[in-house]
């Protein structure tokens, strides 16, 4: 479980997350919501330790967070997938995936098979560059590296960014079935609401750094006001 | 599996033990026989090791020892047969590309440019030379090691900015590191030897272990000069063994993943600065290793070698044969130790004078205008046109077809 308490972030003058609280539970999907510029990226960077916090708490199941270095969160099993996926292209999909097990203790052999049994995909394409792979495989791809440590936590950025709907929708799918079948903590960040709401069990949304919305993502779902200002659904 | 392993391995030792009659019937000297036997067998046992591709993939690390051995003994054996100049400019090739190796790793792999392998080199070279002049009975490999620890110690002391500073800034850095260490070493002239460089005390006398080998004179390969070039081959192979091994392996990987995507290699949990650092180490200490190589092989050393322009050419050499390639190495190690040779042929052709203002800029002209046309022909060098004609080779068999765009939807 992660818990973000009064979390200020801020770069520079400018504040990117003010007093933001709320908690990510076990086995469960937390989105967190917002049009550009809200701060989801900021949270998700501060979690994981790449962004310094001015003030509050981040705990993973009561470990505080915001004063431990990256790599050494990192290595407690908090798995960050970052925007646009960090795939490197010239690396062959294996080498990829073996990147994931660089500084885990993990037997990787092991956790590669594992990987190519959840998503077969990867196994056919596992001598190819990476380059080669459309955005889904990519997508597919760097949430295979981030589950190679077997993580506890699971932060995703933009999933959806550049995938067709149908695609999109399936990796969906995916994120949902690994979240029960792995008993993990997910924290999806999302601009697609839609797609991220159908999936989730909590919705949090942000609005130029503050929290305007905490709660079960089927009501942040029905709520018209935050439909229309935040989250730019029209039915 | 064992059974139907077993013709297979009969005929291999068959074939080990044809060649080894063979080469002891076609040598003058018994005991250049046994050498080259030995040798011949080291040769067919390694490419039988490399023959099944299954072998191949599964096990990378006895395949790159294999090919190692492979290499290193065709070279020995072919040193027997070669003249004691082209010995020479094999040996000079191998400890160059030792250094360009090393090289190679930091910019092609690691990502980061440094301008002073050439003092990093020098360093290697001074090490040899001067310990070998204080404790002459060290046996060669410990000296080696000991001009690789001291380069390994100067790349860290200078590899450390590397945690604060980038690209350009880096290599500047580094470059200020090559233009004061001919004036280092001239400063400290009591242990260098000054301008007029170093000599090795025991330069002329094998060491006795190949002495006891070969008995008094009987072989070629102790009464001449052909024993310092196959030393020089055979610890350049034992490098680009380890070197093959750390391009593919964890730390390698880390390294690629750090010049590529900083905040992916922080997210699976690699320290940056500490990658960076060691990759400046194990570069140095190459370089290093070339430099004692180099000393040894020439049996003294000058601080005029180690100048400024000697890390240009390093750096020109590295861009002609491939950056980020092992083979790539070792034809720039080739291609710089015929240089000199060209450049004569060059000057007698011309009927330049070899002292005239023309003839001694030849060096620079030739290397410059070589890096021209590979930046604009082959960026990747010549090693990596081959791997680009590997790779359309492959796609057209269909080998590594590019798949249809979104395949994922009907997974």
């Amino acid at each position: 479980m992660i818990r973000v308490q009064d979390l200020t972030v801020a770069y520079g003058a400018v504040k990117a997350l003010v007093d933001v609280t709320f908690e990510a539970r076990t086995s469960a999907i937390t989105a967190v919501l917002g049009a550009n510029g809200a701060g989801k990226t900021t949270l998700l960077r501060t979690i994981s330790g790449l962004k310094s916090p001015v003030a509050g708490s981040i705990t993973h199941d009561g470990a505080e967070l915001t004063l431990m270095k990256t790599e050494d969160i990192a290595r407690m099993g908090i798995a960050h997938v970052p925007e646009g996926r960090g795939v490197i292209g010239e690396f062959t999909v294996e080498e990829n995936l073996r990147l994931g097990a660089l500084t885990a203790k993990v037997d990787a052999k092991q956790s590669l098979a594992s990987q190519y049994e959840r998503f077969p995909i990867l196994g056919e394409r596992r001598r190819q560059h990476a380059d080669q792979l459309s955005g889904g495989e990519r997508q597919i791809l760097s949430m295979a590296r981030a589950l190679i440590a077997n993580p506890a936590v699971l932060l995703l950025d933009e999933p959806s960014l550049g995938l067709a709907p149908l695609i999109t929708a399936q990796i969906m799918a995916t994120i949902k079935e690994l979240c029960a079948s792995e008993n993990l903590t997910v924290i999806l960040v999302e601009q697609n609401a839609s797609s991220a709401l159908r999936i989730a069990d909590h919705a949090v949304v942000l609005n130029v750094g503050h929290v305007v919305a905490n709660d079960v993502a089927s009501v942040v779902a029905e709520d018209e006001k935050l439909r229309q200002y935040y989250l730019g659904m029209v039915r | 599996m064992n059974r139907q392993r077993s013709p297979r391995g009969l005929s291999a030792a068959g074939i080990v033990i044809a060649v080894a009659v063979l080469s002891l019937l076609v040598t003058p000297s018994v005991r250049d026989g046994v050498a080259l036997a030995i040798l011949m067998m080291l040769t067919v046992t390694s490419a039988l090791i490399l023959l099944p591709s299954e072998l191949r993939r599964a096990r990378p690390v006895l395949t790159r020892a294999a090919t190692s051995t492979m290499v290193v003994s065709v070279t020995l054996v072919a040193t027997f047969f070669f003249s004691s100049t082209t010995d020479f400019n094999l040996a000079t090739g191998a400890a160059m590309a030792v250094t360009l190796v090393g090289l190679s790793f930091l910019t092609g792999v690691s990502g980061q440019v440094s301008i002073g392998n050439g003092a990093f080199m020098g360093v290697g070279a001074f090490t040899m030379a001067i310990w070998s002049n204080h404790h002459a009975t060290t046996p060669i490999a410990v000296t080696l090691l000991l001009s690789v620890v001291a380069g390994a110690l100067v790349g860290f002391l200078l590899g450390l900015p590397a945690t604060r500073l980038r690209g350009p800034y880096l290599a500047g850095m580094t470059l200020a590191f090559a233009v004061a260490f001919p004036a280092i070493l001239t400063y400290f002239n009591s242990w260098t030897g000054g301008d007029g460089g170093l000599q090795l005390p025991n330069a002329a006398n094998p060491p006795h272990w190949l002495n006891a080998l070969f008995v008094h004179g009987t072989s070629s390969l102790t009464s001449s000069t052909l024993w310092l070039t196959d030393i020089t081959i055979v610890a350049a192979g034992v490098a680009f063994f380890f070197m093959a091994n750390l391009f593919s392996s964890r730390v390698g990987r880390a390294m690629r993943l750090v010049r590529d995507n900083e905040v992916a290699a922080e997210l699976v949990g690699v320290n940056l600065n500490r990658t960076r650092v060691l990759a400046f180490v194990i570069s140095s200490a190459y370089a290093a290793l070339g430099g004692a190589l180099w000393t040894f092989l020439n049996n003294s050393v000058t601080p005029a070698t180690y100048s400024f322009a000697l890390s240009i050419v390093i750096l020109s050499v590295i861009v002609i044969g491939g950056i980020g390639t092992i083979p790539g190495a070792l034809i720039g190690g080739l291609v710089y130790a015929y240089s000199t040779n060209v450049i004569n042929w060059i000057t007698n052709q011309t009927g330049l004078n070899p002292q005239g203002n023309f003839a001694s800029q030849l060096n620079g002209i030739i290397f410059g205008g070589l890096l021209i046309v590979t930046m604009m022909l082959a960026p990747r060098g010549v090693a990596g046109v081959y791997y680009t004609l590997r790779r359309q080779r492959a796609s057209k068999r269909g080998d590594v077809a590019s798949p249809p765009k979104e395949t994922y939807a009907e997974a």
